[in-house]
């Protein structure tokens, strides 16, 4: 009887089931000729060009704004809204300098048919500086005249020296001479929004249909956590993108996004951390892959302030001491490269043969901690190393203990953190030892050095101060002559892999998998999170 | 007078009778002895083993099963056998006290609550609800500030959210079996309360508990694992199964192995436990007493 | 039974109380804020922003206000989410999270409560054995492992299912079942050792002597008696259920409120903090109070003083 009991609570079980799934088996986002469609791996915090701070929301945001420049597919400055990026020869930067015009196209529109004036611009720079508004990179603008004063509570909106003369001239005045101050005006805090529509929507205005913008794309659905749509801008100004839709997915997960890639339901995916040798042994998915330099590195990270890092030879020893080539050729599967020096391969600066008596030496690194007066590692106080809880960061953790106990004979401690507890404590700098990495946001030594290692910066967490490097940056930030300018970034760079406020581990490599359907797809170093979302409007979809 | 014949029979207390009963149950044997060994094996391997249970071999990564390495290597060419049993020694160790712990807030507050009734039952079930929706994630955060992130916080943060559970189905159990008869009786015979409860109404209860602590050791594994990502309890390159597990996750399509050896281990584990629970449970059965 | 649900509300209310006290306290308490973030932020803006949403005032203030809006239903904002409402967030999310859940619940006790019922009636068989083995499996693979391994099956190998999101069914299917496995093997295990120590009740032997068929003394004697650690296990499994798994959530990129309290909690975000757990601390209580009073349904014996 029991039995009997059972059977019927099972079969009603499970024809249920086999009903449910098959009633309303709406279609996946339809796949049709041309829509791409890419992981954004989880959901943005904000899609507000002058909020952007991460590179999700950068991605989303550059599919739908532009500014007055831009970056080529070579990394150089290029104008978009501007007519031409201004120099001193096309008048567009004053003798001393200091001033800067903007001269716009008068063609560029917004997608609801508006015109984009300089007044736009003007609101959205403004914008970006309130104290009230609180953008991760407004300090990144502190240059203009009254910038740093307004964001920092003090000073006016009208004092910010950011104003649209007319409708196509926006005049810029800064507070000194900044070479590197057009490459600033390509990035996203500094795209234009429209007043009228943030004024009526407020934090609501990123929602579509109310998220205007002047890209190539319009986003016309988001589904919080969930996806994002894009369709291409009938009203866009410029070349009609090829693309009629991208889906932007939020998968979290890098297993999941594997498979989805694996099942059609993405056009691109990463390789997870781990899965590199699985991925490159499959005649299928190998010849799929592809990879590129991001223009990041990745450090360990020294609080020179506290023992024994306040030792330069302790330092030297250690930078000696790690065996990246290993680590990237076997543990990486030979994605990525070693680093001995800072600025990452494709920027200008780098120098691959910087830093190379650091190339992993054991019997030298030895030696060398002999010297600094710990031999064979004793004397030395407790070490630890802090670092952010993901298995990627543990690998790279558990790898360094390793070598340094190999290699150094030294025993250190591994401190996992939460997220934010980590950076809370970075940047009160209460650590000895931290993971780090760096991404260039935009392609210029300037971006990569005076910010984090200048003395009391912003982004200086190592404690280090040098005032020699921070007379040269100093110089270099000033001089008009980019070679001569070059060359003094050059030495400062010298100066910073020879005091090693911290030890280079590697430049990123990004390793994605990208479907043979996916056409015209251009990667740089500046990719936002998806290969080639910085020139979304070349790509194409062509089915086998 | 059959006195004489009723005072020769010998004198079975509850808990010894048990005992011989569960010795005779085989599966609940072997459950024992699967830990027993466990715990053996957990300090005995990694002594004997010829690799270190954090000796990283760069040459030899993420190499599946093999001479070598019997159960395969890691990302970082670590062996997983001998890191498998080091392992055993934290997640036994976690698994089991935090048990203890359980059972030790759980199991009175649950009968107290149950026998007295009333405004007690009111007051530390409200004290429950709280627990409930403690939001232990802070408070963990919280303790690892202040107190560090030492091995027994572990013990302590799992275990000082998990009693809930066992409150709850103790307290349901006891207002049931309350109102029984055989309770009324002894309490008609002059039992008291304490006497009752340890006595009558907690070995009647015992089967739903004894689920609820063997399901709670994977659990306690598992939230230990999701701990150590945090900086509490054991630190890199310490492993644990959990731990294993939640590193091996990454690799689960090149490595499946990485993920599938600890999750065995945590079943096996838990395995033994039900056995000897269920034995520990017919064994006290009063039921089935000579 | 009014009388007590009433006296319950009450009760109900003091405990969400004490929890938004002892939530409100910890998050303050804890080292890290919302505004911490990899670049830091300019102090001054950091004091504007603190300034901004009040995190300047003394904190019994602070809490005063919180408890003061939540009087009105205003659950505050979310400092992460850009000031999106937290009442919007959760409303939001919740009905693919209580869907989701609610299915998972249903296949939980059909599969669970049949399973554990015909492993007790037949121990020692070949389906108790079963049970175990299942139950064991079910609960020594943690939800992110089970996920993949049925998108590697469904979506990846046999291709017929998506891998994730929200829409048909066939988006549920998977992260349903997932998410049912513990909670079913869990179930199953208890109402097994439960039907157990029922069946050797004395009463049930006179039953069956008295001659009754099996099925009346099923249902009529051993069930409901068995029901009582079946309750009190599936409330807190429902309310664990319909406020969402983290895990399960994430694998399947389910659009939905499981994530907002370990979310909130790794980025700070107070808004997001207190009003997932309130949310959590109202549906807990609330599933507790249902279990109670189903206790008296199942066991007209058992009274509340």
């Amino acid at each position: 009887m029991l039995k009997r009991f059972l059977f019927v609570f099972f079969a009603l079980f499970v024809t249920l089931s086999l009903v449910l799934s098959t009633i309303g088996c709406a279609e996946e986002g339809a796949k049709g000729p041309q829509v791409l469609r890419v992981n954004l791996a989880g959901e943005p915090l904000t899609i507000d060009p002058v909020k952007a701070s991460w590179a999700d929301h950068i991605s989303v945001a550059s599919q739908c704004f532009e500014g007055l420049l831009g970056f080529t597919k070579e990394l150089e400055l290029k104008a978009v809204v501007a007519k031409q990026i201004p120099t001193t020869g096309n008048g567009g930067i004053s003798e001393d300098g200091k001033t800067y015009t903007f001269k716009l196209r008068s063609d560029v529109t917004w997608s609801d048919g508006e015109k984009v004036k300089a007044q736009d611009f003007e609101y959205s720079i403004k914008r970006m500086l309130s104290p009230d508004t609180a953008a991760d990179y407004a300090s990144f603008y502190y240059d203009i005249v009254g910038a740093e004063a307004y964001n920092g509570g003090t000073g006016t909106a009208d004092a910010v020296a950011v104003d649209a003369i007319d409708d196509t001239t926006l005049e810029v005045k800064l507070v000194k001479v900044r070479p590197t101050f057009p490459q600033v005006m390509a990035l996203w805090p500094s795209w234009p929004t429209r007043e009228d529509i943030v004024t009526q929507y407020g934090s609501q205005w990123t929602e579509p249909p109310h998220y205007i913008g002047n890209g190539p794309f319009i986003l016309t659905e988001w589904v919080h956590q969930d996806h994002m749509t894009f369709e291409a801008n009938p009203n866009y100004w410029g070349k009609k993108p090829k693309l009629e839709r991208i889906e932007y997915k939020m998968i979290t997960d890098g297993n999941v996004e594997l498979a989805a890639y694996k099942n059609n339901e993405l056009d691109m995916a990463r390789v997870p951390i781990g899965s590199e040798k699985t991925i490159m042994a499959d005649s299928e998915l190998n010849p799929q892959t592809i990879r590129y330099y991001d223009l990041s590195t990745f450090a360990f990270q020294f609080n020179v302030t506290k023992a024994p890092f306040d030792k330069k030879l302790v330092r030297k020893a250690i930078a000696t001491g790690i065996d990246r080539v290993a680590f990237i050729d076997n543990v990486r599967r030979g994605i990525g490269k070693p680093a001995t020096s800072w600025i990452p391969p494709g920027m200008p600066g780098h120098d691959a043969t910087l830093g190379s008596e650091y190339s992993f030496d054991a019997t030298k690194a030895k030696d060398l901690l002999s010297q600094a007066g710990y031999p064979n590692g004793t004397g030395l106080p407790a070490i630890k190393f802090t670092f952010a809880d993901t298995a990627t960061n543990r690998v790279i953790a558990e790898f360094l203990q390793g070598q340094m106990k190999t290699n150094l004979n030294i025993n250190i401690s591994l401190e996992p953190m939460e997220p934010s507890a980590f950076s809370a404590y970075v940047n009160a700098e209460q650590h000895q030892w931290a993971w780090f990495g760096w991404g260039a946001d935009y392609p210029d030594p300037d971006n990569w050095l005076p910010d984090i290692f200048g003395t009391g910066a912003g982004n200086n967490h190592t404690a280090y101060a040098n005032p020699a490097f921070d007379a040269l940056c100093d110089e270099a930030a000033q001089e008009l002559d980019n070679t001569k300018r070059l060359e003094k970034y050059a030495e400062a760079q010298v100066m910073i892999v020879d005091d090693l406020p911290i030890v280079p581990m590697f430049f990123r490599e990004r390793f994605w998998l990208v479907k043979p359907s996916v056409k015209g797809l251009i990667t740089t170093g500046l990719d936002h999170t998806c290969p080639g979302d910085l020139f979304y409007t070349v790509v194409y979809m062509e089915s086998e | 007078m059959a006195v004489a014949a009723e005072s020769a029979r010998p004198h079975h207390t509850l808990w010894g009778d048990a005992f011989v009963r569960l010795r005779r149950n085989r599966l609940a044997v072997a459950g024992a002895i699967i830990i027993i060994s466990l715990a053996l094996a957990s300090i005995i391997v990694p002594l004997v083993s010829p690799y270190e249970f954090d000796e990283q071999n760069l040459n030899a990564i993420l190499e599946g099963p093999s001479h070598a390495h019997l159960l395969g290597t890691d990302g970082l060419g670590r062996d997983v056998f001998t890191r498998l049993f080091y392992g055993a020694r934290t997640s036994l160790a976690v698994g089991i006290f935090v048990q203890f712990i359980v059972l030790a807030i759980g199991l009175p507050i649950g009968a107290l609550a149950g026998y007295a009734g009333g405004r007690v039952d009111n007051l530390l079930m409200r004290f429950v609800d709280v627990m409930f929706a403690f939001p232990d994630l802070l408070l963990i955060i919280l303790i690892r500030a202040i107190l560090g992130g030492s091995i027994y916080m572990i013990f302590l943060a799992i275990g000082l959210v998990a009693w809930v559970n066992l409150a709850r189905l103790i307290r349901g159990q006891i207002l049931s079996l309350k109102q029984r008869d055989f309770i009324t009786a002894a309490r008609a015979m002059g039992g008291s309360g304490p006497y009752i409860t340890l006595r009558h109404l907690l070995p009647n209860s015992l089967g739903p508990v004894i689920v609820l602590v063997t399901f709670g050791i994977p659990r306690a594994i598992f939230a230990e694992a999701a701990l150590s990502y945090i900086g509490i309890g054991i630190k890199p390159p310490t492993p644990s199964w959990g731990t294993m597990i939640q590193d091996g996750y990454n690799n689960i399509f090149g490595a499946p192995y990485l993920v599938l050896f600890p999750a065995i281990a945590v079943g096996i584990l838990m395995l033994a436990f039900t056995f000897l629970g269920d034995g520990l449970r017919d064994a006290l059965d009063p039921r089935e007493r000579r | 039974m009014l009388k007590y649900s009433i006296r319950r509300l009450f009760w109900i209310v003091l405990v969400l109380f004490v929890v938004a006290f002892i939530t409100f306290s910890l998050m303050h308490l804890v080292p890290g804020g919302p505004w911490d973030r990899e670049k830091a932020l300019a102090p001054q803006v950091i004091e504007n922003l603190n300034k901004k949403y009040g995190l300047d005032k003394p904190f019994y203030e602070q809490f005063g206000d919180y408890l003061w809006n939540l009087l009105h239903g205003d659950l505050g904002v979310s400092y992460r989410y850009q000031d999106r409402g937290v009442t919007e967030i959760i409303l939001e999310g919740l009905p693919k999270t209580a869907t989701l859940g609610g299915i998972a619940f249903l296949i939980a006790i059909l599969i669970g409560i049949p399973l554990g019922m015909a492993a007790a009636l037949k121990q020692n068989s070949i389906i108790d054995y079963m049970s175990v083995f299942f139950s064991t499996l079910f609960a020594s693979i943690p939800g992110f492992v089970l996920g993949i391994l049925l998108i590697l099956l469904f979506s990846v190998t046999l291709h017929l299912l998506p891998t994730g999101g929200w829409g048909g069914f066939d988006h549920i299917i998977m992260p349903a079942f997932a998410l049912a496995a513990l909670p079913a093997a869990y179930i199953a295990r208890v109402t097994r050792a439960s039907m157990l120590d029922v069946l050797r009740q004395d009463y049930i032997r006179t039953a069956r002597a008295k001659g009754l068929s099996e099925r009346v003394v099923l249902v009529r004697h051993t069930l409901r008696n068995a029901m009582i650690p079946v309750l009190t296990v599936t409330g807190p499994e429902l309310a664990y259920l319909i406020t969402g798994s983290v895990i399960i959530e994430s694998v399947f990129s389910i659009p939905g409120i499981g994530r907002l309290f370990v979310q909130g909690v790794q980025q700070r975000d107070y808004g997001l903090i207190m009003g997932a757990t309130l949310f959590y601390a109202f549906a807990i209580a609330l599933a507790n109070y249902v279990v109670d009073v189903l206790y008296g349904v199942v066991d007209p014996r058992i009274r509340y003083e």
